[in-house]
C-alpha cells in the first residue's frame, strides 16, 4: 500500500448520550476510492464528519493528510466534502457559481464549459440553482467539487437525486480523479454505484 | 357545527384541550394589565404630539404629510408580501385540499387581517392628528376626521390586498398605489419647502366640512373594499394561498428559532426562483490565474464580488435605498430641526445600506458549506467583504448629510463624516451578518419596567455595537453640533479606520461547525 492518507484508529463517536460509531478502523491510501456501507443510521455520515473534522471523537487516533483534520481554510484547500445541499449565493445563475469556483481557484481540473457538459447542466446555465430539480442540484454540488483541484474528495450519499444513467457517468468520473492521484471516501447506499467506482467496501455495523 | 368547526373540533380533541375558563382570566388579566402599564406613557406620547404641532409652517405640514404617507406605503407593500391571506401550514395541507367551503377555512385569517388593519390604522389615526391639529386645531371634528381617515385607510388597504392576491389587475394597481404614495410623498415634502408652500397653506386653511366629507368617502370606499374582498375570499386561488402560507412556514420557522434574519431569505429567494438570468463570466481582473501580486487579493475579492453582482442585479432596490437618503432630512423638517430622532434614522438608515451588502458573509455565516467547497482565507475573505458595504453606506452617509445641509438642518462641511463613519459601518454590518442566533439559554433579567431577555438583547445589539463605537465621533458632534467640525473629522476617521482594523483582525476564522 503507497502512503496512507487517511487513518483512523479506534475512532468512538456518541451523539447525546448514544454510541454511534464503536472502534471503528479504516487507512485509505492515495488515489483509493472507499465506499462506506450500512444501514439507516449506523454512522456513516458521522464517520465522514469525522474525517472532515467537524465531529470530534470521543476517543480514537485520526490523521488526515499527515495532521489531525481542522475545520479551517488551510484544511479546505486539499479536502472536499459534498454533504447536504448548500445554501447557494443568491442572485448567482448555475454557470456563475463554476465560474467563481474557477476564479478562486489557481489551477482547475476542468474549464467551466466542459463541467457544464459533464454534468449535463448547459441547458440550465442561466437559471438560480434553486430553480433546479434536486438531482440537478445535486449534479450542480458534484460540478462544483470536481472543477476545482483537491487531494481528498468526501461524499455524503453523491447517488442522491441522480437518474442511474448519470450514476454510471458519476462511477466513471470517480475512477478517473483517482486515476490521477486524487482519494475518494464515499458514504452510500447503491451498492452498484460502488462496484462501478471500484471502490473498496466498508460495511459499517451498528454500535449501539 | 359547520363542517369548518367539525374539523377544527377534530383537530384540537387530538391536540391542545378547549379554552378554559382559567385561559380567559390569564388572557383577560394579561390585557387588562398591558392597558394600564401603556395608557400612560401613550397618552403621554399623545399629548407631547398635539402639544408640539401648534402653529406649523406649511414646510413642517409637507414634510409630516410626506411621512404618514410613506408609512402608509410601507404598509401596503409589507400586506402585499406577507400574502395577506395565509394559513398555518397544518391548515393549508389538510384543510385547503378539501371540499370545506373556501370562506369558512378562511375566516379566522380574515379575523387577524381585520384586527391588523385596526391596530395599523390606529397609528395611522395618531400620526394625521399630530400632523393636522398644529394647523387645523385640536377640536373633536379633526379628531374624528383623522381617525376615520387612518382607520379607512388601513381596512380599505389590506381589503385591496386581499382582492388583489387572487387578481392580477388589482395586483397592478395596488402596486401603482403603492408607487404613487412613494412619489406624492417626495412632492408633498419638496413642495413644502418650496414651489408648493401656498398648496399647502391653503390645506390648512380649507373648510371643516371639507374633511367632514372627505372621511365620509374614505369610509364608504374601505366599506365597498371589504364587501369586494369578501367576494374574492370565496374564490382565491389554492396556488396563491399555498406559496403565501409557505412563506409564513418560512416565518413561523424564523419566529421558532427566534431568528429574524430568517425572513429575509424566504424573501430574498422568492424573488431569484421568479427570475431568469443571463449568466457571465467573472471578471478576468478576479482570476485566481493572475500574475503576483494581483493573485494574494485575487482569491478573496472574487468571492467578495458575489455582492457586487447581486446588487447590480437589482437596480430598483439600489435606487430605493439611495432614495431613503432623504428621510433624515424629512424627519428633521417634520420635527423643525435635527431632533434625536433624525439622527436615529440617520445612523440606522447608513447602517442599514451597508448591511443589505453583505448577503454573502451572512449566507457563509448561516451555513459554511459553500465557504468549505471554496476553500479560501476566511478573513482574507472577510476583509474583501468589507469593500461594498463600506462603499455604500460611504455613499448613503454622504447623500443624507448633505440632503440635511442643503435643507437648512445643518451648516459646514459634515458631508465629510460619510466617507469616514463607512469602515466603522462595515465592521458593524459584517458583524450584524455573522451574529450566531438568539441565544435562549441566557438569563433573563427583571427589571422595574419588566422581564429583560439578554439573549434578546445581546442578539439585537450584535453589530450595533461596533458601528456605534466606531462612529461615536460623528453622533457626538451631530449632539453639540459643533462650529468647527474639523476635530470631530479627524478623529472619526482615526476611529472608523481602527474599528474596522480591529474587527477584521479579531474576528474568529475557522468556519463553523455545521
Amino acid at each position: 500500500m503507497t502512503e496512507p492518507i487517511i487513518v483512523v484508529r479506534d475512532v468512538h463517536v456518541e451523539l447525546g448520550g448514544t454510541a454511534v460509531l464503536r472502534d471503528v478502523d479504516l487507512t485509505v491510501a492515495r488515489g483509493d476510492i472507499v465506499a462506506v456501507l450500512g444501514v439507516n443510521g449506523v454512522g456513516k455520515s458521522t464517520l465522514l464528519r469525522c474525517i472532515a473534522g467537524l465531529q470530534p471523537p470521543a476517543s480514537g487516533e485520526l490523521g488526515v493528510l499527515d495532521r489531525p483534520p481542522s475545520d479551517d481554510s488551510g484544511f479546505w484547500r486539499d479536502v472536499v466534502l459534498v454533504g447536504d445541499e448548500p445554501a447557494w449565493y443568491p442572485g448567482l445563475t448555475v454557470q456563475e457559481h463554476l465560474e467563481l469556483m474557477h476564479a478562486v481557484h489557481r489551477s482547475s481540473r476542468l474549464d467551466v464549459e466542459a463541467a457544464l457538459d459533464l454534468f449535463d447542466l448547459e441547458k440550465r446555465r442561466d437559471m438560480a440553482p434553486a430553480t433546479l430539480s434536486t438531482g440537478q442540484r445535486q449534479r450542480l454540488s458534484l460540478a462544483m467539487a470536481l472543477l476545482r483541484p483537491s487531494l481528498l474528495l468526501l461524499l455524503d450519499e453523491p447517488e442522491r437525486g441522480l437518474d442511474s444513467a448519470f450514476r454510471s457517468r458519476l462511477a466513471a468520473i470517480l475512477t478517473e480523479y483517482a486515476a490521477a492521484g486524487g482519494t475518494v471516501v464515499m458514504a452510500t447506499h447503491d451498492l452498484e454505484f460502488a462496484r462501478q467506482a471500484r471502490a473498496r467496501e466498508l460495511t459499517l455495523e451498528a454500535a449501539a | 357545527m359547520n363542517d369548518v368547526r367539525t374539523a377544527r373540533a377534530f383537530i384540537r380533541s387530538r391536540g391542545r384541550g378547549p379554552t378554559s375558563w382559567s385561559d380567559r382570566y390569564v388572557s383577560l388579566f394579561t390585557l387588562t394589565v398591558a392597558a394600564a402599564v401603556l395608557a400612560d406613557p401613550l397618552t403621554t406620547a399623545f399629548a407631547a404630539l398635539t402639544a408640539t404641532s401648534r402653529q406649523v409652517d406649511p414646510s413642517r405640514l409637507g414634510a409630516g404629510i410626506a411621512l404618514v404617507a410613506l408609512a402608509y406605503a410601507g404598509f401596503l407593500s409589507l400586506a402585499r408580501r406577507v400574502g395577506p391571506v395565509v394559513l398555518p401550514a397544518t391548515d393549508a395541507a389538510w384543510l385547503l385540499l378539501s371540499p370545506l367551503p373556501r370562506r369558512n377555512v378562511l375566516r379566522r385569517t380574515s379575523a387577524i387581517l381585520l384586527a391588523a388593519s385596526l391596530a395599523s390604522g390606529a397609528g395611522l389615526s395618531l400620526a394625521l392628528f399630530a400632523v393636522l391639529a398644529g394647523s387645523a386645531g385640536h377640536d373633536t371634528l379633526v379628531l374624528a376626521v383623522a381617525v376615520l381617515v387612518g382607520l379607512s385607510a388601513a381596512v380599505g388597504g389590506m381589503a385591496a390586498a386581499v382582492v388583489a392576491q387572487s387578481s392580477p389587475t388589482w395586483e397592478s394597481w395596488l402596486r401603482g398605489a403603492v408607487v404613487s404614495l412613494v412619489v406624492a410623498a417626495v412632492l408633498t415634502a419638496v413642495a413644502g419647502s418650496g414651489p408648493g408652500r401656498q398648496v399647502l397653506a391653503a390645506v390648512t386653511g380649507a373648510p371643516r366640512s371639507l374633511g367632514a366629507a372627505l372621511a365620509g368617502l374614505s369610509a364608504a370606499a374601505a366599506l365597498l373594499l371589504v364587501l369586494q374582498a369578501w367576494r374574492a375570499l370565496g374564490r382565491i386561488h389554492v396556488s396563491s394561498l399555498l406559496a403565501t402560507s409557505t412563506r409564513a412556514g418560512h416565518l413561523a420557522a424564523a419566529a421558532v428559532v427566534m431568528d429574524p434574519g430568517a425572513l429575509t431569505w424566504a424573501a430574498e429567494d422568492n424573488h431569484w426562483r421568479a427570475r431568469v438570468l443571463r449568466s457571465r463570466p467573472w471578471p478576468a481582473l478576479l482570476s485566481r490565474g493572475a500574475p503576483w501580486p494581483r493573485h494574494v487579493v485575487s482569491a478573496p475579492m472574487a468571492l467578495a464580488w458575489h455582492d457586487w453582482r447581486r446588487l447590480a442585479r437589482r437596480p430598483g432596490r439600489l435606487t430605493a435605498l439611495l432614495g431613503t437618503a432623504a428621510l433624515p432630512a424629512l424627519a428633521a423638517q417634520a420635527q423643525g430641526g435635527l431632533s434625536a430622532v433624525a439622527v436615529t434614522v440617520l445612523t440606522a438608515g447608513a447602517l442599514t445600506a451597508a448591511a443589505v451588502c453583505t448577503a454573502g458573509a451572512r449566507r457563509d455565516g448561516e451555513d459554511p458549506g459553500l465557504a468549505r467547497l471554496f476553500g479560501v482565507n476566511a478573513r482574507a475573505v472577510l476583509a474583501a467583504r468589507a469593500l461594498l458595504p463600506a462603499l455604500m453606506s460611504a455613499a448613503w452617509l454622504t447623500l443624507a448629510l448633505g440632503v440635511l445641509t442643503v435643507t437648512g438642518a445643518l451648516t459646514g462641511p459634515w458631508w465629510l463624516l460619510g466617507p469616514l463613519a463607512a469602515p466603522a459601518l462595515a465592521a458593524g454590518a459584517l458583524r450584524m451578518a455573522r451574529r450566531r442566533p438568539i441565544d435562549h439559554s441566557m438569563p433573563v433579567i427583571d427589571t422595574p419596567s419588566g422581564a429583560v431577555p439578554t439573549g434578546w438583547v445581546v442578539w439585537a445589539l450584535t453589530g450595533v455595537d461596533v458601528a456605534a463605537i466606531g462612529c461615536a465621533p460623528m453622533l457626538y458632534a451631530l449632539a453639540v453640533r459643533p462650529p468647527d467640525t474639523d476635530a470631530f473629522v479627524a478623529a472619526q476617521a482615526v476611529c472608523g479606520i481602527a474599528v474596522l482594523a480591529a474587527f477584521l483582525l479579531g474576528a474568529k476564522t475557522g468556519v463553523r461547525r455545521g
